[in-house]
C-alpha cells in the first residue's frame, strides 16, 4: 500500500475513532450512549445529552472543519501562497462583519444571515484584491501583499463589527461568542440550514479536481491540454469562498484549519488535487473535532472556547509559516 | 537668532548656540498648534450640556457658571481632550522613533504588536492580582511591550528580511496575544469584560485629572528624550552599518532608543488603550505638511498623533445618535485606508526609482 492511502486510511480511523470519542466522553455510560445514537430518542438524561448536545457539536465540527480544510487547500493552490486561507484573505470576517451588520441594522433572522455571510465572504475576499491592487505592488512574486492587504482587510472589519457589536449591548452578549468561531451546540439548526452549500461546493471541486491538478502543474500545460483555466480557477475560488461563508454562518470565523490543513497534507498530496480535496477534508475534520474535545476536556471544570484556540493555534501556525517561507535566508535568496 | 540658509537652499533659523530649526517645520508646528487650539474649543462645544469653552474663559474671569455646565466642562470634556492630546503624542512618538529605528515607513507600535504586549501583560497581571498598583501595571506594560519587541527581533533576525516580512510577523504576534486576551476577556464576569474590552478599543471614557496627573510628566519627560535622542536618530534613517561609521555608539543607543518607544508606546496603553495605526498615521501626515528629520520630525509627529486624535474624539463624539465608537476604533477605522494609500505612495516611490 503506498503512502498516500496509508495516510488516508489512518486518518479515516482517527477521525472514526475520535468522533466515537467525543460522542462518548462526560456523563453516561459507552452502551446508553449507543442506543441513544441508533434509537434516536432520548429517554434518560444521559441519552438526551448526547443527542442534543454531543452530536450536534460534533457535527458542527466535522463539517466546518472539512469545509474549512478544502477551501484553504483550494485558495493555497490557486493563489500560489502558503500563508492564502479564507481566514487570512479577508474571507471569513467579511462573512462576520455582514451577518453581524444584518443583525444588528436590518434584524435579519438566520436564513437571511446565511445569505449575507455568503455576500460577505465574497465582499470581503474582492476586498482584499482590490486592497493589494491599490497597494500598488503587482509584481509582488511572493505575494506578501496580498497577504498584508488580508490582514488589513480583516483589521478593519473586525473594528467595525466591534463598532456594531458595541452599539447594542444587549444584542452583544448573545452575539459575543459567535464572533469568535465558538463551536456550539445551539447553532445546530444554522447546520440543518446550511449544511447544502458547503457540501454542493466541495462537490463543485471534487469535478473540478483533475483541470484543478493541471492548473498547478502550470496554467499554459493545462491550456494547451484544454482546460479553460480562467473559468476554472475562478469557479473553484468561488466555491471554496461560498463553503467557507457556509461555516461562518453556521459557527462564526473559524481560523486555524483552512491555513495549516494544506500544509499537513500536501507532503501526501503534492499537486494532484483529486487526492489532497478528501484527504484535507477527512484531516479537517478530525482536527476540528480534536480541538473542541481538547477545549471542551482538557481544562476541566472551564470549557473553553473553541474558536479562541483555533485562533490562537493559529496565529501560532501563521508566525512559523511567515518564518519559514518569508523569513529564512534560504528564501529569500531564491526569489 | 539669525535668518540663514541649509545646504539644501531652505530657510532656516539658527540661534547663537548653534541649535537650528528649519522656518517651514516652525511654520508646520505653528500651524499645528493652532488647529489644536481651534479643535479643543469646538470639541468642548460638543455635548448634551449645552455650553462651550466661551463659558468657561467667561467663569474664569469672574462669570457665573451653573454647576451642570462646570461639571460637563471641567470633569468631563477638558480632561479627556487632554488626554486624548497626550495620548495622541505617545504613540505617535512612538511610532515615529520605531520608523526610525526599524528602517521601515509602516512600523507602528500598535501594528507591531508592542500595545497588545502590554495589555495582555496588564490583563495576566489583573488575573493573579486584581488590586495591582498603578506602578506595579506599568512596569508589566513596559515588560509586556518589551517582550514583544525582543521576540519580534529574535524571529526577524537580521537586516536581510524586507519591510512587509517584518510587518507580517508583527500582525501575527498580535494576533496570536489578542486572542489569548480575549480567553481572558470571555471568562472575566460581563460587567468587567465590559469595561475591559472598551479600553481594549481604546477609550477616554475614564479620563479624569488624576490620570493626567499621572501622564502629564511622561510627556513632558518625553519633551526632553527627544531633545537628547532625536539628533541620533536621523543618523539611523542611514541603517545600521552606516550609523556606526558616523561614530554612533549604536550597541548603546538603540536599545536605549527601543526602550523609550516601548515606554512611550506603554503609556499610552495604560492610559487610553491601544490606538493601532496612528503610529504609522501621524509622522506621514506631518511629512506631508513640513518635510523635517532628527528632533524636529520627532517633534512634528507627536504633535500631529495629538491633534489627530483630539479630532477623532470630537468626529465620534459629534456623531448623530447613540452609537458611541471608542476612540481606537474610529482611528483603526480612518488609519486602514489611510495606511493603504501610504502603501500606494511608497510603492509609487520605488516604481519612480527603478
Amino acid at each position: 500500500m503506498s503512502l498516500r492511502g496509508l495516510y488516508m486510511l489512518g486518518m479515516v480511523l482517527i477521525l472514526a475513532i475520535t468522533t466515537a470519542v467525543h460522542l462518548s466522553v462526560g456523563v453516561g455510560t459507552m452502551p446508553d450512549t449507543l442506543s441513544a445514537l441508533i434509537s434516536m430518542n432520548a429517554e434518560t438524561y444521559e441519552q438526551a445529552i448526547v443527542i442534543y448536545q454531543r452530536l450536534p457539536r460534533a457535527l458542527i465540527a466535522i463539517y466546518v472543519g472539512a469545509v474549512m480544510a478544502t477551501s484553504g487547500m483550494v485558495l493555497q493552490g490557486l493563489i500560489k501562497n502558503p500563508v492564502a486561507s479564507p481566514s487570512t484573505l479577508g474571507v471569513t470576517s467579511g462573512a462576520a462583519l455582514f451577518v453581524v451588520a444584518g443583525a444588528f441594522m436590518f434584524g435579519l433572522g438566520a436564513a437571511a444571515q446565511g445569505a449575507a455571510a455568503l455576500a460577505g465572504a465574497f465582499f470581503g475576499f474582492l476586498s482584499c484584491l482590490a486592497v493589494a491592487r491599490v497597494a500598488g505592488r503587482q509584481n509582488d512574486p511572493r505575494g506578501l501583499a496580498l497577504v498584508l492587504s488580508g490582514a488589513l482587510v480583516s483589521m478593519l472589519f473586525a473594528g467595525i463589527t466591534n463598532a456594531l457589536l458595541l452599539s447594542d449591548p444587549s444584542q452583544r452578549s448573545h452575539f459575543l461568542s459567535w464572533v469568535t468561531g465558538n463551536i456550539n451546540h445551539v447553532y445546530i439548526d444554522r447546520l440543518y440550514m446550511f449544511w447544502w452549500i458547503g457540501t454542493l461546493a466541495i462537490t463543485v471541486n471534487a469535478f473540478l479536481a483533475r483541470p484543478l491538478t493541471l492548473i498547478m502543474l502550470g496554467e499554459e500545460k493545462a491550456v494547451s491540454l484544454g482546460v479553460n483555466a480562467m473559468a476554472v480557477s475562478w469557479l473553484a475560488i468561488a466555491a471554496a469562498i461560498v463553503a467557507a461563508g457556509s461555516a461562518v454562518a453556521i459557527c462564526g470565523p473559524i481560523g486555524f484549519i483552512g491555513l495549516i490543513v494544506p500544509h499537513i497534507v500536501r507532503p501526501f498530496a503534492s499537486n494532484t488535487m483529486q487526492y489532497a480535496l478528501p484527504a484535507s477534508a477527512v484531516t479537517g475534520a478530525t482536527l476540528c473535532l480534536l480541538a473542541d474535545l481538547t477545549a471542551k476536556h482538557v481544562f476541566t471544570p472551564y470549557t473553553l472556547n473553541t474558536g479562541l484556540m483555533l485562533e490562537l493555534m493559529g496565529g501560532l501556525m501563521f508566525i512559523v509559516i511567515v518564518k519559514k517561507f518569508y523569513l529564512s535566508p534560504k528564501m529569500e535568496r531564491a526569489t | 537668532m539669525k535668518r540663514g540658509y541649509a545646504t539644501d537652499g531652505r530657510t532656516i533659523l539658527r540661534s547663537s548656540s548653534g541649535l537650528q530649526i528649519r522656518l517651514g517645520n516652525l511654520g508646520a508646528a505653528v500651524c499645528l498648534l493652532c488647529s489644536v487650539v481651534l479643535l479643543a474649543g469646538l470639541s468642548a462645544g460638543i455635548g448634551v450640556t449645552d455650553t462651550d469653552l466661551r463659558d468657561f474663559i467667561l467663569h474664569l474671569s469672574g462669570a457665573h457658571l451653573d454647576d451642570s455646565s462646570a461639571y460637563a466642562l471641567w470633569s468631563v470634556r477638558l480632561p479627556r481632550i487632554a488626554m486624548a492630546f497626550m495620548a495622541g503624542w505617545s504613540v505617535a512618538l512612538a511610532g515615529a522613533i520605531l520608523q526610525s529605528l526599524a528602517r521601515n515607513p509602516l512600523a507602528d507600535p500598535g501594528l507591531f504588536g508592542f500595545s497588545q504586549g502590554s495589555i495582555t501583560a496588564i490583563m495576566l497581571l489583573l488575573v493573579f492580582i486584581p488590586a495591582a498598583s498603578k506602578g506595579l501595571m506599568a512596569a508589566a506594560a513596559i515588560a509586556g511591550g518589551f517582550g514583544v519587541a525582543l521576540l519580534l527581533i529574535w524571529l526577524v533576525g537580521g537586516a536581510h528580511s524586507s519591510g512587509l516580512a517584518i510587518l507580517l510577523m508583527g500582525i501575527a504576534i498580535e494576533t496570536v496575544l489578542s486572542s489569548f486576551s480575549s480567553f481572558l476577556l470571555l471568562y472575566a464576569p460581563p460587567e468587567t469584560s465590559l469595561a475591559l474590552s472598551e479600553w481594549i478599543a481604546g477609550s477616554l471614557f475614564q479620563a479624569n485629572w488624576q490620570t493626567i496627573a499621572f501622564f502629564l510628566p511622561i510627556v513632558l519627560l518625553s519633551l526632553c528624550g527627544i531633545f537628547l535622542m532625536g539628533s541620533t536618530l536621523s543618523v539611523y534613517d542611514l541603517g545600521n552599518d552606516m550609523a556606526m561609521a558616523v561614530g554612533e555608539a549604536v550597541s548603546r543607543s538603540r536599545p536605549l532608543l527601543l526602550l523609550f518607544a516601548v515606554f512611550m508606546s506603554a503609556a499610552a496603553v495604560i492610559a487610553v488603550g491601544p490606538l493601532t495605526f496612528l503610529g504609522v498615521m501621524a509622522p506621514h501626515l506631518a511629512g506631508f505638511l513640513s518635510k523635517s528629520t532628527g528632533r524636529a520630525r520627532l517633534f512634528l509627529s507627536a504633535f500631529m498623533g495629538g491633534t489627530l486624535v483630539v479630532a477623532a474624539d470630537a468626529l465620534t463624539r459629534a456623531m448623530p445618535g447613540d452609537l458611541t465608537i471608542p476612540v481606537g476604533l474610529s482611528l483603526t477605522l480612518i488609519g486602514v485606508p489611510l495606511f493603504i494609500i501610504i502603501l500606494r505612495l511608497q510603492a509609487l516611490r520605488r516604481l519612480q526609482a527603478h
